[in-house]
């Protein structure tokens, strides 16, 4: 590999290894997945248990979900981060985003407890919100059509109070947002991995 | 027409894949670039050494899980040298 170069085939050597470096983001199905279930299982938990217990029906199960997902996922993030070949700058970013998103979902879920609202529709349009964006700094398509979906889900949310509409809206909208382009991105990665 | 004379340092395959690469990225492995442009480890080394010797290069040796792990980094020198290649190319390119 240590022939000189036409100027066509420096091109191409720069062309190929720059699309190399732009597909080598970290490995993130891992994310998607884990909250994929956790929420779909918070969302489930406080539809059944929501006239048996007063702390389900308040919203326990979300909290249980998120500590278990943050503890998870930093010990996930520190691992994977000593073990990264690679650093991309999009990581970062990708990064900022859902760093972004937890700080305002907390913050529209403590203004609508605040005024008795359900936060689920606009937390619904917020992930929709980082998914998307995600799926396009990644290219990935599954992950953009999933946060379109998620945007569906959360505009429908809006029109309804029916406990059992919400759960399906919600919980598919997480399956087909999260769940199903998790799969598909753990199936590329590892595919990546052992090529 | 006159050309600019193209950079003998990065007017090699393996060197131009390897700063090619770097400029997409912060900083990668050994391995992440032994894999990306399929070079053999002796070939990398070398290729890693002149360019570090032209300061297009920082490499940086650590460890990473009990392993010795080399990382490489472009300076902004390389940058600068990426830079004018690629408009050198395009000048030749039309």
């Amino acid at each position: 590999m240590d022939q000189d170069l036409t100027p066509e085939q420096s091109l191409k050597v720069i062309e190929s290894m720059i699309g190399q470096a732009k597909k080598s983001f970290s490995r993130m199905s891992f994310y998607f997945l884990l909250w994929g279930v956790l929420l779909i299982a918070a969302m489930a938990a406080t539809y059944l248990l929501r006239n048996g217990s007063e702390a389900f029906s308040q919203g326990a199960s979300w909290g249980i979900a998120g500590l278990i997902g943050g503890i998870l996922s930093s010990i996930h993030g520190a691992r994977e981060g000593r073990r990264q070949p690679v650093n991309n700058p999009m990581d970062r970013v990708i990064g900022w985003i859902w760093g972004a998103f937890v700080i305002t979902m907390m913050i529209v879920i403590a203004a609508s407890v605040s005024n008795h609202q359900d936060p689920g529709g606009m937390i619904t349009l917020l992930t929709g919100f980082a998914t998307f964006l995600t799926g396009q700094i990644m290219r990935f398509k599954p992950l953009i059509i999933g946060g379109v979906l998620f945007w569906i889900a959360g505009l429908a949310m809006h029109f309804t109070n029916d406990p059992l509409t919400l759960t399906a809206l919600y919980c598919g909208s997480m399956f087909f947002g999260y769940i199903i382009p998790g799969l598909m991105l753990k199936n590329q990665e590892d595919g990546l991995r052992t090529a | 027409m006159a050309f600019a004379p193209l950079d003998p340092v990065l007017h090699n395959q393996l060197r131009l894949a390897v700063v090619s690469l770097l400029v997409g990225v912060e900083e990668a492995d050994f391995t992440f670039i032994l894999e990306k442009t399929g070079a053999t480890r002796g070939n990398l080394s070398v290729q890693l050494s002149k360019l570090k010797e032209a300061g297009y290069i920082r490499v940086k040796k650590t460890f990473k899980e009990n392993y010795p792990n080399t990382s490489c980094a472009l300076t902004p020198q390389g940058i600068t040298a990426f830079e004018q290649y690629v408009a050198a190319i395009k000048e030749y390119l039309g």
